[in-house]
């Protein structure tokens, strides 16, 4: 499949710090990549570097097969940006603001209508349509971004944290619209720190920290660069040390944990690891009020990966 | 047409300070304008008095008597308080004329006149009035040498009439109305292109959306161009709109070689306005300052350069500070048109000097706008 994005090396520096660092990637056609990473991570500036609103030292970066620049208006007119803040005019309607941003590339009106139409419906904002956005909800502005920046149907889109801060219901939306997108034949750069998201919606994710890829790959193959296969949870357990002691040498296990009643073992690898358990509970008549298993999230891959937590 | 649109839209919520400058503008400009003096119509007015002075006057006395009632506004008070009458101001000045007027003139001395006044403007000209007729008669005295004489003399010289012709055709009283209109027309502009202009520029330099149009297809030096077509379209509107109220308010001036100037006068200062709001809009990044930023620079320069009060009222130093400032260029200009009696190359070219330096003024605008906006766009 041929390659919609494609950086090389690429390295870019604030003074002395590196925001970028040598970076290598690219983007296939019609895939949903997911850049995750904590705050501070490299994401937005990746993103920015991309869309030529920030100047790197060194490095390439091609997007349709051509070299990107500030003034290259004919790669610019497939592309289609959804930035973390809420773009819009106070002072234009819904409606207005998606017209006027839309122009921004198509001229033709009875086109640019037909789009607006198709957005707003994309976005579930069709009722919404004369609102001013100071009418609208958080998560109404949220989609109100987006479909300013989606609303003139470009093959390449960069999603940039579309759905911080928003309620459930239009992160719901939000989603769905992206799949959509997808569906139309859009490729699409997601970056989030939500690890659910990137799991629900990303064809292949990269694991971005301090400007570094950290890992790359499905979401199956990073979780599978985790040591840990599955974690029990049991709650509403009440433990003496001897009998702590006797779980911790229990076949494949990793790790155990026990405090306020709550029991949380990790396993390295092993089937059947929680029907085993419950055996086990079972057999020396240990009573507990929940029992429930995970697999490893991505959060526990970058977790393993640099000591700390996504949110962090 | 996607630009100007949005401009317009923008622009329409952004309306109500256009509105208010504006009515401002015909407020002040009509109500000084139907309430200021007209200095081309006099109507002569004489002080009034009362004399007292012996039964029967006859000869030199009875000649002041009558240049008095001649040149000031008798009031009979016989009978009456003068005291009360002066402290009632039902006159303004009462002349006591001693027994010996005329002897004592004809001994060559100064005759001792006491007089009770009002102390004011018109007790003012009515001392005047009288102390002319007493130094025309004291030095007529030294020649007369009797009282038939000395009368005589008087009412040779005191009765010429000198014939004055005022050869000036300035319809000063439609200048000076033109004159108010168009100097207070320095804060309308001011205050209604800088508030609006820096709105409009403000809403589409927000950064986040700025970010969104510089990666968009649309080339961004030519949106750039399009938004300053659509803000110089706006000011031309509004210039256009003010010199038809002008028009209405001022009337026929507005149609003479004087109106001519005042018309281009208010272009070249609009132009400079122009740029000044680009100037700010390049500087102010939050839109909240702009409502206190428009009110410094429009009635600080409406204050500093008289376009509220007159230039010749403003002390020295606040004028020679008024000078680095475009706005006393313009209103001196304005002044100056006032007094223009005909247009030919002496007249005109101070009028043009201030003109060219409101010029000057309007490109060094534009050169700080450019480096600041390079400044702005660099990406780093």
């Amino acid at each position: 499949m041929e390659n919609v994005i494609e950086i090389k090396d690429l390295t870019k520096k604030y003074k002395s710090l590196k925001a970028i660092d040598d970076l290598s990637f690219s983007v296939k056609k019609g895939e949903i990549l997911g850049l995750l990473g904590p705050n501070g991570s490299g994401k937005s500036t990746t993103i920015n570097c991309i869309l030529s609103l920030l100047n790197f030292q060194n490095g390439s970066i091609k997007i349709f097969g051509k070299e990107m620049r500030p003034d290259a208006y004919d790669i610019k007119k497939s592309l289609g940006v959804v930035f973390q803040d809420v773009a819009v005019f106070d002072e234009l309607t819904v409606y207005e603001n998606i017209d006027y941003f839309c122009g921004l590339y198509i001229e033709d009106k009875t086109t640019r209508e037909k789009y607006i139409e198709e957005s707003l419906r994309l976005v579930g904002l069709k009722e919404f349509q004369k609102f001013y956005p100071k009418q609208l909800s958080g998560g109404l502005l949220r989609r109100l971004n987006i479909a300013c920046g989606v609303s003139h149907k470009p093959k390449l889109i960069f999603l940039d944290e579309p759905t911080v801060a928003v309620d459930p219901q239009s992160r719901n939306n939000i989603l769905d619209g992206i799949k959509t997108l997808r569906d139309q034949g859009a490729t699409i750069v997601y970056t989030t720190h939500y690890m659910e998201e990137v799991e629900l919606l990303c064809d292949r994710v990269i694991i971005l920290d301090k400007g570094r890829i950290l890992a790359s790959g499905t979401c199956d193959e990073l979780k599978s660069l985790a040591h840990i296969e599955e974690k029990v949870t049991v709650e509403g357990i009440s433990l003496k040390k001897e009998a702590l002691e006797k779980i911790e040498k229990l076949k494949n296990i990793e790790q155990v944990l026990y405090g306020n009643d709550t029991l949380v073992i990790t396993y390295k690898k092993g089937k059947n690891n929680l029907v085993d358990f419950i055996e086990y509970l079972k057999e020396k008549k240990i009573s507990y009020n929940k029992i429930y298993s995970e697999r490893p999230t991505l959060n526990d891959v970058f977790l393993e990966l640099t000591g700390k937590e996504l949110r962090d | 047409m996607t630009v100007f649109k949005a401009f317009l839209k923008v622009l329409n919520k952004s309306k109500a300070p256009i509105i208010m400058y504006t009515v401002f503008l015909i407020i002040f400009a009509g109500f000084n304008i139907e309430t200021s003096d007209n200095p081309t119509q006099f109507t002569a007015e004489k002080p009034s008095i009362y004399i007292v002075s012996r039964e029967n006057p006859k000869g030199i006395n009875r000649n002041l008597i009558d240049y008095m009632k001649r040149n000031c506004k008798f009031v009979d008070l016989e009978g009456k308080n003068l005291e009360d009458a002066i402290f009632y101001r039902d006159v303004s000045y009462i002349i006591f004329i001693p027994e010996d007027f005329g002897k004592e003139l004809l001994n060559h001395k100064m005759p001792k006149i006491t007089v009770k006044s009002t102390k004011d403007y018109n007790a003012s000209l009515s001392e005047l009035i009288l102390n002319r007729y007493l130094e025309t008669a004291y030095a007529y005295s030294k020649v007369a040498t009797t009282e038939e004489e000395l009368v005589e003399y008087m009412n040779d010289t005191l009765n010429k009439k000198s014939e004055v012709e005022i050869l000036s055709n300035l319809d000063t009283s439609h200048l000076n109305k033109a004159t108010f209109y168009y100097n207070f027309l320095n804060y309308a502009l001011l205050a209604g292109f800088i508030y609006v202009i820096c709105l409009i520029l403000s809403s589409f330099n927000e950064e986040k959306i700025k970010r969104r149009t510089i990666v968009s297809s649309m080339n961004y030096k030519k949106f750039n161009q399009k938004l300053l077509l659509s803000n110089g379209l706006f000011a031309l509107v509004l210039w256009l709109f003010y010199i038809l109220l002008s028009m209405i308010i001022v009337g026929r001036v507005m149609f003479t070689t004087h109106g001519l100037f005042y018309i281009l006068n208010t272009a070249i200062f609009s132009c400079c306005v122009l740029s000044i709001a680009f100037l700010l809009a390049n500087v102010i990044k939050n839109k909240n300052t702009v409502n206190g930023i428009v009110n410094v620079i429009a009635l600080g320069c409406s204050f500093l350069c008289g376009a509220f009060v007159p230039m010749e009222m403003l002390p020295k130093s606040v004028l020679l500070i008024a000078h680095i400032l475009p706005s006393y260029w313009y209103i001196k200009t304005n002044e100056l048109l006032k007094t223009t009696e005909r247009f030919n190359i002496d007249s005109i070219m101070p009028i043009i000097i201030n003109m060219g330096v409101v010029i000057l003024f309007t490109i060094g605008f534009v050169i700080m706008t450019n480096i600041i906006t390079k400044r702005n766009q660099k990406i780093n």
